[in-house]
């Protein structure tokens, strides 16, 4: 256990940043005739730039950042520019946090493009740090392609006629085959669902019928929690800091993974509920990094929750005919403890690197 | 349920156990680590470090700024910038000096310093004949300019024009320079036992200059490997890196040598810490993962990110470090070969050519090697690595 933990710092707290070209990531979502998401720029590129170090000691703090942020603002707004078919649309930078990428802390503002019409073409002209690092590239992320920006000269993207809906649907089933730790909460609720106490021993169930009830019973609740934390969030009526968020999430897993162990709740639906909650809040911080299209923000909420959804009955679909056809065997007790055991460990990891991270 | 079946479920059961815990530390939340923004709290974070700021340099580039036809102000940033981004191996600053000298970019016959510096820019990008052209414009206007020539020599060496290097180096009057800058073409006429007596023999007598030192030893060291003298390349590479840590370039090479001599623990050791630079995790990487190290995942993503990242940029100046890499790591032969191609059509020297060999046998083609062996032809080049894997070649036909 202390070597894995003592692994897991060490792989987190790598010292140095990478040593790279200077990249900017654009990543955009059209909707309708908005477009919107996030300038992500190398801080050290703007610091060139427009010289964010203050008091020249070499480092920059988020103090320098923030009374910084007009000039950032003004810089960026002369350098940045969206027209859709040949008509100039007009664009709002709002307030930007940090992201880290594998070179650095980034400078990431969230951008909202608002459009004539909806685009067929859209051109995007950024000039942005040519005039300090000529090597300098400005990629547009933009429905799976990458334009490459190397001059001031427009670029321009060709946007097919998927919905924002439909693209809300992929990334909802996207995050939650790729957001392990929902899967992970989700398999530990389920996973004792064919073993059932009818009267006081437990016993393997003996209809599929109801472990099957059992199951949805648990994914409803799970769904209904998550999808009113989602709303509540997504709609901003409470946000929570992301650091918390995380690793309540990771440790929900762990308390899911040690109910398998020791019983302490039969009601695993009730568990599902309650901590479900908590993975609501998760979801909804990936849906505002999507660039959540805020007139269509009910469409977009209802594409990735269905998304989810899908998603998740896929894996449960999948999974339960096994469980059910493997409950009389050895495999499916090493299964419940050696796997409960193991997700309750990488989930403690988890909640370790998120909360110290 | 026979009692064979249940073990054989159990030991699944494990299997899978073990396989989803694997996945979580191959991919520790890959979804999280993606690029999620935060807003930091305490105003006091440091957000970023920045090398200090020298006021002089702030001052010059408000100047040049004001004024960016400035010739001085700017040759003399931009050789600041390239000379960070060698002691560094940072590639961001070689292009803030090519922003430097924006004003003169893309003028065919500009001054002859603005030339110098563009070829050296060019070199490090890897775009060698735009680099030698330049070259050659400063030396029809500067017939005894010792650093064109020297930069000439290189880039025409890499290029495999042995001849144009050969009359850049008899240019040179320094004799440590001009062994140094012969070596290499010494070594691959054949003539390496001769080049090393030599450059050894210049080198005996000098003091000071540690980054002509540093050089000249470097060229030494590659004699040696060329010869098979492995132990008395590794003494010399230790030296170097002993006496510049910062020596990035001699770094690699003495991983590289390590590796050879079936000590990847050790050089794996020797790379710690130097990630950043793209030359050193992919060595580290390759190490890692011959010795099943303990950062062997961690650092095999890391390469993996960074190749990807190079490739959204549409760089491909990694074609040397991309082609190892899915040799040793990714075993992915007709890659490996496809890459080590690519990149013999940009460079020739003597580290391409065993690259393209090597492959070329791990990937069952011997006919790929053919440019190889060719070029060995017309050389006469003679390497310790490169004639084993031309008779692996020759055995596998």
């Amino acid at each position: 256990m202390k070597a894995f933990v003592i692994l897991a710092v060490i792989a987190v707290a790598t010292p140095a940043w990478a040593h790279k070209p200077s990249d900017a990531h654009l990543k955009l979502a059209v909707d309708g005739s908005i477009v919107t998401g996030r300038l992500d720029i190398a801080v050290r590129d703007l610091d060139a730039a427009l010289v964010l170090d203050e008091n020249a000691d070499g480092d920059i703090t988020w103090r320098e950042l923030t009374a910084a942020a007009p000039r950032i603002r003004a810089y960026v707004a002369d350098r940045l520019a969206f027209a859709a078919d040949g008509q100039s649309c007009t664009t709002a930078l709002e307030a930007a946090g940090i992201a880290e990428l594998s070179d650095g802390a980034y400078w990431a503002m969230p951008v909202r493009v608002t459009c004539p019409h909806r685009p067929e073409v859209l051109a995007i002209t950024y000039r942005l740090l040519f005039e300090i690092d000529a090597q300098h590239r400005g990629l547009v992320h933009l429905e799976g392609q990458t334009l490459i920006v190397r001059s001031g000269d427009p670029v321009r993207a060709k946007l097919d006629g998927e919905t924002s809906f439909t693209s809300f649907v992929k990334e909802g089933v996207w995050h939650i085959w790729m957001g392990f730790d929902h899967i992970l909460f989700l398999l530990c609720l389920i996973l004792p669902a064919v073993f059932q106490r009818p009267g006081q021993r437990w016993a393997p169930a003996t209809s599929l019928r109801t472990v099957a009830r059992e199951v949805f019973e648990i994914v409803t609740a799970f769904t209904l929690a998550h999808s009113i934390t989602l709303v509540i969030s997504a709609v901003g009526l409470i946000t929570l800091p992301s650091r918390i968020v995380e690793t309540a999430i990771a440790l929900s897993v762990v308390a899911a993974a040690a109910n398998n162990l020791a019983r302490v709740v039969d009601a695993r639906w009730a568990v599902a509920f309650a901590l479900g909650l908590l993975h609501g809040f998760g979801f909804s911080s990936v849906l505002i990094d999507l660039g959540l299209p805020s007139h269509e923000l009910i469409g977009a909420l209802l594409g990735f929750n269905l998304g989810v959804e899908l998603g998740q009955a896929a894996i449960v679909i999948a999974l339960l005919p096994l469980l059910y056809l493997i409950r009389r065997t050895l495999a499916y007790q090493a299964l419940l403890w050696g796997g409960s055991s193991v997700a309750a460990l990488i989930a403690a990891i988890w909640s370790y690197q998120r909360w110290f991270a | 349920m026979g009692r064979r079946k249940l073990t054989v479920l159990a030991l699944g059961a494990v299997g899978l156990a073990g396989a989803l815990t694997l996945a979580a530390f191959a991919a520790p939340d890959r979804a999280r680590a993606s690029t999620r923004s935060r807003l930091p709290t305490d105003p006091d974070e440091v957000i970023a470090t920045v090398p200090p700021r020298d006021p002089e340099e702030v001052a010059a580039r408000r100047a040049l700024a004001t004024s960016p036809d400035a010739l001085e102000i700017a040759v003399s940033l931009a050789r600041a910038d390239i000379q960070r981004a060698r002691s560094t191996s940072d590639p961001r600053y070689l292009g803030r000096a090519q922003a430097t000298l924006a004003a003169w970019w893309n003028i065919t016959d500009a001054p002859p310093d603005v030339l110098l510096l563009r070829a050296t820019i060019l070199q490090s990008l890897h775009d060698f004949p735009a680099a030698r052209a330049d070259l050659d414009r400063v030396i029809a206007l500067r017939p005894d300019d010792a650093q064109a020539h020297l930069t000439r020599a290189v880039v025409a060496t890499v290029t495999g024009d042995y001849a144009a290097a050969r009359a850049s180096c008899a240019v040179l009057a320094n004799a440590v320079i001009s062994a140094t800058c012969l070596a290499p073409l010494d070594g691959l006429a054949g003539h390496a036992d001769e080049a090393y007596a030599h450059l050894a023999q210049a080198l005996a007598g000098v003091r000071g200059n540690a980054e002509l030192r540093g050089w000249a030893e470097t060229a030494l060291a590659e004699l040696a490997i060329q010869r098979g003298d492995n132990d008395v390349a590794l003494a010399h590479l230790q030296a170097i890196v002993a006496r510049d840590p910062s020596d990035a370039y001699g770094r690699a090479a003495l991983a590289d040598v390590l590796m050879l001599t079936g000590r990847a623990a050790e050089a794996s050791a020797l790379l710690a810490g130097h990630e950043q630079i793209d030359s050193a995790l992919v060595r580290r990487a390759i190490a890692e993962h011959v010795t099943h190290g303990p950062d062997e995942t961690r650092l095999v993503q890391m390469m993996r990110d960074r190749i990807a990242a190079a490739a959204e940029r549409g760089d491909r100046i990694h074609l040397r470090e991309e082609a190892r890499f899915a040799l040793e790591v990714d075993a992915d032969t007709a890659k490996a070969l496809r890459t080590a191609r690519d990149n013999w059509s940009v460079q020739k020297e003597l580290a391409d050519a065993r690259l393209l060999a090597q492959t070329a046998v791990a990937a069952g083609d011997p006919e790929a090697a053919a440019p190889v062996i060719a070029w060995a032809k017309a050389t006469g080049v003679h390497d310790a690595q490169l004639d084993r894997w031309l008779r692996q070649r020759e055995d596998a036909r």
